[in-house]
């Protein structure tokens, strides 16, 4: 049985999810607790998977039992069982959060439907990171950009329905160029299996130069289209700024860097760091990166709106693991990958809390939630361990991936992009203590009132969120011993 | 919407459509076409029928619940199939290595699973177009 755990992933979502459509759109509690139960479930059988890989290596799965280059494949390797824990857990934790609020947040009668889509997401974030073929992970990464552009519009009002089709036909350019890629690369190798590609690829390089540089480029330009790098990051602030608390921390959390699995995987495993270092791939995705640090950072100190503040530092965080990539180097791309994790556990916790603030407060204006964190202490004291860990400081999961991302660029020899980590560390620290600082010290404009109650649920995932963040400072070993076999083959150390 | 000739063309011409569907899904594994292009298909006939007899009011169309149902029904029926060849000791979706029987080649009863899961996508592609139909017809009243 335990071999067939690759496929299930997959599976039981999207099973779970139509079984709700299925048996209760309308009660929309069974829904709360069929997708409670099957991310749980999730986390397991991801748990059972990443034992699997640690033991016996990448974990093969041939659907159908047609063997590639013309069956489907699934091929788990560290960093996709890696990321497939990450998007269990963090998923598991949002709906236990959503579970308490997300009620208040949307409207009665899609409720169900919001948990159906939410599963199909998950779905199709886990196929992604799994799929050996570049076919389905282009079907995968549809079904992702459909069911996240309707996660963001499911409130029905006019700013997050704007927002969704901006976002809709942003991710759509994305597909397109992902689509024209994928049919030229299959082209050229006559494969679709990324194995088999990277086989085919240094001979078909050598008859057809042109369209093997075209299809990295195509692919780059989808890749960072849909995962939000600088120039093309104008979607991600009004989709994750105006979408209901939990799309939010999981769009900004999950969904964006799903892509950056995959474009790991076609730059190391199938283009593999001989091929990229010759074309100006390095150059672009630095200067882009570090754009998008400075600029993002910047951008998100202008902003008065708590959740488009925190979608712009976003931004700036996808800047640093596209640097990490960028780098080429060992350190450099163990800090990108840390880093998906801990900006994955810091951002939904950001987003978890600051949205539980604005359902409790009523308000989104940083400049309005003075004296809050004495009203309600628990939320704020997330939001403090998340903004502290952003910024970057020593024993929280932010700064391990700051340190490796440091120590990749001076191995480099890039001590430029120190200095780049360093400025926005303090342009993090400008956009994100005062709203701390003011909450505990400042004085509240308003007479005291009795606080409303916060919803166990969503209190349970806080803890668990802050627990996560300064585990992961603690104890950075744990991922980077998982991860370090697998950095080390794609660099031949 | 209340012509003559198209009501009357369009009755003389559901049948052959839904007709005509049912073969491109039935015949999935043996010639072109299959679950997707049968089911737009199908779906097609529905929305004429709809547009030519001015249905548009919600009680007078096929309605939405039952149309999601047979949607959902559809995709879990797919999964339901591809577990089948796990519990049958192979891999998800297991055809002939599971023991389904692939028959004669170019009947219609060959082909082990594939009929099954062309049928089920037929289901669900249907059922999915006509519920878009309804969601952009409602659309259309609520704004004017």
């Amino acid at each position: 049985m335990s071999e067939h755990v690759a496929p299930l992933i997959v599976v039981l979502p999207l099973a779970t999810a139509y079984s709700i459509l299925l048996f209760c759109p309308k009660y929309w509690r069974y829904a709360q607790r069929a997708s409670l139960i099957c991310t749980g479930l999730l986390v397991v059988l991801t748990c059972i998977l990443a034992m699997q890989v640690n033991v016996r290596g990448s974990v093969i799965y041939h659907f159908g039992n047609w063997s590639p280059p013309w069956g489907i494949e699934f091929l788990i390797d560290r960093i996709s069982a890696f990321f497939l824990v990450m998007v269990s857990a963090i998923s598991f934790v949002v709906i236990l959060f959503a579970n308490g609020l997300l009620y208040k947040e949307i409207k009665e009668r899609v409720l169900g439907q919001y948990y159906a889509l939410f599963l199909i997401l998950l779905a199709s974030l886990l196929g992604i990171a799994s799929s050996n073929d570049l076919f389905n992970v282009f079907v995968f990464l549809e079904i992702s950009s459909v069911s996240a552009a309707a996660l963001v519009a499911v409130n029905g009002n006019k700013l997050a329905l704007e927002a969704s089709v901006k976002y809709l036909v942003l991710s759509t350019l994305g597909s397109g160029s992902l689509l024209l890629a994928i049919a030229n690369i299959y082209m050229v190798t006559g494969y679709l299996n990324l194995t088999f590609i990277a086989e085919a690829l240094p001979q078909a390089y050598a008859l057809y130069p042109l369209n093997v540089l075209a299809t990295l480029g195509l692919f780059v330009v989808g890749l960072t289209v849909k995962s939000a790098l600088y120039p093309m990051h104008i979607w991600l602030p009004d989709a994750h700024g105006s979408a209901p608390t939990s799309s939010s921390a999981v769009l900004s959390a999950l969904v964006v860097k799903v892509y950056i699995i995959v474009f790991l995987k076609l730059i190391f495993r199938v283009f593999t760091l001989e091929f990229v270092s010759q074309v100006p791939l390095q150059f672009v995705l630095l200067l882009m990166s570090a754009l998008a640090i400075l600029l993002g950072s910047l951008l998100a100190i202008r902003q008065t709106d708590i959740k488009k503040m925190l979608a712009y530092s976003t931004v700036a965080q996808i800047g640093y693991i596209f640097m990490g990539v960028g780098l080429l180097t060992y350190n450099g791309l163990l800090g990108a990958v840390l880093h998906i994790l801990n900006h994955a556990i810091m951002k939904a916790m950001l987003f978890l809390s600051a949205g539980l603030l604005i359902k409790l407060t009523g308000k989104r204006d940083i400049r309005s939630l003075a004296g809050v964190g004495r009203i309600y202490p628990l939320p704020m004291i997330a939001f403090s361990l998340g903004s502290l860990a952003m910024v970057g400081i020593p024993p929280l999961n932010g700064f391990i991936s700051k340190w490796y991302l440091s120590l990749g660029a001076l191995e480099a020899g890039l001590p430029i992009y120190v200095l780049v980590i360093l400025v926005s560390s303090f342009l993090n620290g400008l956009y994100y203590l005062p709203i701390v600082i003011s909450a505990f010290f400042g004085q509240s404009t308003e007479p005291t009132y009795k606080p409303l109650p916060i919803p166990i649920g969503a209190s349970i995932a806080l803890i668990c969120l802050c627990i996560a963040t300064i585990f992961f400072g603690l104890f950075s070993g744990i991922p980077t011993q998982y991860l370090d076999p697998a950095l080390e083959n794609w660099f031949q150390l | 919407m209340r012509d003559l000739i198209i009501r009357v063309i369009s009755r003389f011409m559901i049948p052959f459509i839904q007709v005509y569907g049912a073969y491109i899904v039935l015949y999935g594994h043996l010639s072109p076409g299959g679950g997707f292009a049968g089911g737009t298909v199908i779906a097609s006939s529905i929305i004429l029928y709809i547009l030519a007899y001015g249905l548009l009011s919600e009680e007078k169309r096929i309605p939405e619940h039952f149309t999601r149902v047979v949607e959902s029904a559809g995709a879990l029926f797919y999964v339901f199939v591809g577990l089948l060849g796990v519990l049958l000791g192979t891999r998800f979706l297991g055809n002939s290595v599971a023991g389904f029987p692939l028959g004669i080649p170019g009947r219609l009863s060959s082909g082990g699973t594939i009929f099954l899961l062309t049928f089920a996508i037929g289901m669900k592609v249907a059922s999915t177009m006509i519920t878009l139909f309804s969601h952009l017809i409602d659309e259309e009243r609520e704004e004017g």
